[in-house]
This record gives structure tokens, sequence and C-alpha cells, in this order.
């Protein structure tokens, strides 16, 4: 790991707060990157992982938009830029919304981030790595109309982006992230989203990386009262995509609603891990995930809904269903509850399977050919995810993800 | 042009039982036959076998349009040489849109909503039920008029409807019939309607009828059929299936 090594030396004694970023690089160093007999890191090609093809950007190597990048940011009322982890800018200014590149090694939990994040090694590089946060916030009271893009470039050979993003009071926003480049590059994101009171933010991480990216993210929600985080994450990109997706119901009648999905082709592992954790009363979650694996690649989903004594009446629910477009695929998935308090609602489903024979039959029988009757199933089994998109990218989006869908090989048991 | 459907000596199993024992029917465009018979004698197994449902083995026979053989056809190719199968159950297909549906199908994108609309008020179904999926969320008699939609748009040579009248209320039973009956002169369609209830034969003219029993046709007979049928019900037509 010496070129790499050297490579994050050099980047963290140019930052100005090199003693907080040496001491979570010390912690990386020190755990090591995981290895697959981590049950966490079980599906994890980690053999393949070799750190030295990574080098630190000292500046971001921005370049031209793509076609889609430049249709999301036509639809935006604001741009938000990130191009190898640095903030690059904002297209315009947002009445109520500021965003700023800050040299904080603080966590909107409140803790540093290297106490927080002290067992996940990625997320330490990424303390150490980044090179600020960039905190994008929504003022109390404020609704912005049309959705703030934030568009998450990687041109380097390796991006550690940290963002913020705060909803004070009562705001109301919606947020896409959207991820692109990172070939052969390690793509290592670490987010968080402080939901004031009473205020709502919806979230779509648009991950469109190229096949050879690595891509390991992790995002955390607080949630203060009456708070409501609505986040969908959906995968298309990266030979490895990790994505986990925490929150904290911090506030008595929080809501948090994931919706995670992913598409696997080739050989790809998609690799999604969600903790929600219940820390007071009548918060909810619902979680849903969906996706399909064809090829060989394979997906692993594992849940964790925690409820901490006296969060009474909450509800939690968890759904999975995996969708097996070829023998060679596989789809695991591990639902958990621990659950310290009596009074709650808690439900949780899961299904792994092929596209269902009789419903192709049926669409056959009216005249559609089976690989349109099998493109038309699995665009369905996707659009149920696709709803929380805002209106002004829906239609965008759709497309562009239909245009994937079409690409898959399906073979039949 | 003036087409035909010719079953021949047509042996299907399912799960492992013979149920459908030989059977025969010839008809052509624009006419319209009944099927009728006692439940379990094979009439279902009739119509999921010709539109190549999956679960359906057929072991001998054969079924013709116009000379060409669709046992050899996949469901699709069947579809697309003129054969519909209106279902007693018609299947959800949860996340597809009729519209996207009949497009795949082969149906001219062009007014397509305009004319599925339109469609769907002939058989007194609201429209707007078009917007959700395939059949999902759609009570049994929406389902039933929703693929009289699709029988509209696609315009069949042949139309098989198995167990139509199920799940259908008078007034909607009559809205169906007529929109059948018209399809028998606007393209010649053909009808092909299985029931094992009489109410139907008061809605549609049969051609002919044809009594099934224990996998075979017992009897074949005119509009007058009907009549004998409803003094002495199935028991003169019964026969023994072993």
């Amino acid at each position: 790991m010496k070129i790499f090594a050297e490579s994050a030396s050099s980047f963290i004694s140019s930052r100005p707060d090199t003693l907080s970023r040496q001491l979570a690089w010390v912690g990386f160093e020190s755990a090591g990157l995981p290895t697959t007999s981590d049950e966490v890191w079980r599906y994890a090609p980690l053999g393949e992982l070799d750190l030295d093809r990574f080098t630190l950007a000292d500046e971001p190597l921005i370049a031209a938009d793509s076609a889609f990048a430049a249709q999301l940011c036509q639809r935006a009322g604001l741009v938000v830029r990130i191009v190898d982890g640095y903030y690059v800018g904002a297209g315009a200014d947002l009445e109520g919304v500021s965003v700023l590149s800050v040299d904080s090694s603080e966590s909107l939990s409140g803790e540093a981030l290297v106490r927080r994040y002290e067992s996940d090694t990625f997320a330490l590089m990424n303390v150490a790595l980044a090179p600020a946060t960039t905190v994008i916030r929504v003022g109390a009271g404020v609704n912005v109309e049309r959705p703030i893009v934030v568009l998450n470039v990687t041109n380097g050979t390796s991006s550690f982006a940290r963002t913020q993003i705060v909803l004070e009071r009562g705001a109301n926003a919606t947020v896409v992230e959207y991820f692109e480049g990172g070939a052969n590059a390690l793509v290592v994101p670490l987010s968080e989203y402080e939901i004031g009171e009473n205020a709502a933010l919806g979230l779509i991480t648009y991950q469109r990386l190229a096949p050879s990216a690595w891509h390991v993210a992790r995002t955390t929600g607080f949630l203060s009262r009456d708070g409501r985080l609505r986040q969908a994450v959906i995968g298309i990109g990266g030979h490895y995509n990790r994505s986990r997706n925490d929150a904290e119901m911090l506030g008595l009648g929080s809501e948090n609603e994931l919706r995670t999905t992913f598409l696997g082709s080739g050989s790809q592992v998609h690799d999604f891990r969600t903790h929600q954790f219940h820390k007071a009363g009548r918060s909810r979650c619902t979680l849903l995930s969906k996706g399909a694996v064809a090829d060989e690649s394979r997906s692993v989903y594992t849940g964790l809904i925690e409820i901490e004594k006296g969060a009474k009446r909450t509800d939690a629910r968890q759904t999975n269903h995996n969708l097996l477009l070829s023998p060679s695929a596989h789809a695991d998935s591990v639902p958990n509850l621990d659950i310290r308090e009596n009074d709650v609602m808690c439900a949780h489903a899961s299904s792994v399977g092929p596209l269902d024979e009789l419903q192709r039959w049926y669409l056959e029988s009216r005249g559609v050919t089976r690989g349109d009757a099998e493109r038309l199933m699995i665009q369905g089994f996707f659009n149920e995810m696709l709803t929380t998109l805002p209106d002004e990218l829906a239609g965008l989006v759709e497309a562009d993800v239909t245009s994937v869908l079409a690409t898959v090989r399906v073979v039949t048991p | 042009m003036s087409s035909t459907l010719k079953i021949e000596g047509l042996r299907v199993e399912v799960a492992g039982k013979e149920v459908l024992r030989g059977f025969d029917l010839e008809m052509s465009s624009g006419e319209v036959h009944v099927i009728m018979g006692p439940n379990g004698s094979g009439k279902s197994t009739l119509a999921h076998a010709i539109a190549g449902h999956p679960g359906y083995k057929v072991l001998d026979g054969s079924v013709r349009i116009d000379g060409v053989e669709l046992l050899e056809l996949s469901a699709t190719e069947r579809a697309r040489h003129g054969l519909l199968l209106a279902l007693q159950q018609p299947l959800e297909v949860p996340g597809v849109r009729p519209i996207d549906l009949l497009v795949a199908a082969g149906a001219d994108a062009a007014d397509l909503r305009a004319r599925m609309h339109d469609e769907a008020r002939r058989v007194e179904l609201r429209p707007e039920v078009l917007d959700r999926f395939v059949n999902v969320d759609l009570s049994g008699g929406e389902r039933k008029r929703a693929e009289m939609v699709q029988f509209g748009i696609l315009r069949p040579k042949f139309a098989v409807l198995d167990e139509i009248d199920s799940g259908l209320d008078v007034d909607a039973l009559g809205a169906v019939a007529r929109r059948l009956l018209a399809a028998t002169s606007e393209w010649g369609c053909g009808i092909l309607a299985i029931t094992h209830f009489r109410r139907l034969l008061q809605e549609l003219t049969p051609t002919m009828i044809h009594v099934l029993s224990a996998g075979r046709v017992v009897v074949t007979g005119g509009p007058e059929l009907a009549e004998v049928l409803e003094r002495d019900g199935y028991e003169p037509f019964r026969v023994s299936s072993i």
C-alpha cells in the first residue's frame, strides 16, 4: 500500500486540519482494509482491491458534463458540483439555500467524525482524505420548489466526497445526487442529512459510475421531531457497489422511507446495508429494497431495524424483493430486528426468484415477443422504485434506467 | 377474406391427467360458437392449451388457422396469427401498463389511448382503469372488460373466451356480448365462447353449440340445442370418463 499511503500522506499534510486527518488515517491504517472473513464484507471482492491503483488528487480534474448530467442540470433549481471530492461551485444562488465548502471534522451528530466512524475503515478514509465538507443548508421554513442537483463526478483515480445536507425547522427540499465517472477509481462518499423539526427532505441518489469503479458509500439521516426523510437509492454502476444507508429517528413522530434499487450485470456485486435506529416514540420507517441480478452478478441486502426501549408505538416495515435473471446470479437478503420495546409494530417480507412464468405467458398470449415481455416485466419491477422522483426529473431518469434495462440479458433457468 | 379455425383430435394433459380426449371443432370467420359443459369437462383446458399456457401438455392433435399449425408455434406467434384468449381470471402483471402491453403486442400506436378509451366505453368500463397496471387493483368484472379492450384493439381473427360471463353482472354481460357480436361484422371475428352458464346464450346468438363431456364433444347443434339444455340440463349428454 506504498503508493496510495504516500499520496495520502502528502495530501493530508497539505490540508488545513492536518491533525484530525492524521488521527483518522492512523485509525484506518491500524484497522486495515476489511477481509471477507468479516461477515459484513463477506461478498466484497476485496482480494481484487489494490489501493496502489489509486492516488489522491491535489485538485479536481474538470471535464465537460456528460449529456445526461447536462440534461439533469437544465431541470434543476440549483446545481452543486463536486468533482473528485472537491466542491467546485454552485450554478446560481437560490433563495434560502446556502452551499459552502467547510473544513470541518465534525459530524452532524455533534461528535468528531473520527469518533463517529471509528469502526468503519472506508469512512475513516473519507474522514482523512475528503478535501472538505460540502454543506448544503436550507433555511427554516424555506420551501425549495425545484430540485437541487448534486453532480458528483469522479475524473481522477479516487474521490472522497463528504456532504452534509441540513434542513432547518420546517424546511422542505428535494435533492438529487448523481454519481458518474469513476473509471478504475475508488469512490468513497460520506454523507449526512440533518432533518430539523417538521422538515422534509426528498433525496434521490442515482449512481451511474463506470463498471470498473469501486464505490463504497455511507449515508446517515438524523431526524428531529416530525422530520421526514424520503430517500431513494438507485445503484447501477460500479464493479463493487456498496451502499450503507442509515437513519436515526431522534425525535417523536419522525419518519424515514428508504427505497433501494439495484441492477446487477456482468460480475458486479451490489452490497446494500441499512440500519434504522428508532430512538423516539411514534417514529416510522418503511424500507423497500428491490433489485435484479443478471449474468454472474450478486447482491446482498442486510437491514437492521433497532428500536430503543421507550420508543413506543414505533412502526417499522422492511420489504425486500429480488429478481434473478440468470441461473448464475445470486441474491441474498438478511433482515434483522433488534427490539427493546414491546409496544411496537414491526413486519418484514422477502422474496427471491425469476420472472413470473405465467405473467410472461399472459403477455406473450397477447402477441408480445418473449424479449419484449421480459423487458416490460423488468421495467415494471423497477417502476415502483422510481415513484420518488420529482416531476421535473422523473421522465429523464426513467428513460435512462430503461435504456440500461434494455441491455440486460435474461437467461431462463 | 374468410378464415377457418380447425381443431382436430386434440388431446391435452394437465398435472399428469388426460383432460381433453380428442376434441374436434371447425368454425369460420364471423361465426359464434359456444362450448358448454359441466365443471371438469375440459372447457378451460381447451382454452389454455390453444393459447400455449405452460401448464398444459398437448399429447396429440392439431389446431390450425387457415392451415397454419398453431401447436408448433410459440404463444406469441399464435397471437400474431390471429388468436386471442380472454381468460376466466385475467392475470395481474404488476408494473406493466395496458398501453405498453398493446404497443408491444403490435397495436398501432397512433391515437391508441383514444381508441382504448372508446373500447372501454363500449363495454361500460371507466377508461381511468386503463391507467393502472395490467389487471392490478381491478375487480373481477373490470378485468373481463379490460380484456375486451385488448380484444377491440388487437382485433383477432378468432377469440376464445373462457367463462366470459363470470364476474359480470347482467348489464355488463349485455355490453360485452354486444361488443363481441359487433366484432363479427366489423372485422369478421370468429367467437368461440366457453361457458357453463346458459345465461350467455341469451346474449350471444350462437351459430353452433357444442356440448363437452369428459374431454370430448358429445353433441353439436344449432341454437335449438339451447332449449334442450334449458329443459333437461347436461344429464342426457353426460358420458362416463372411464
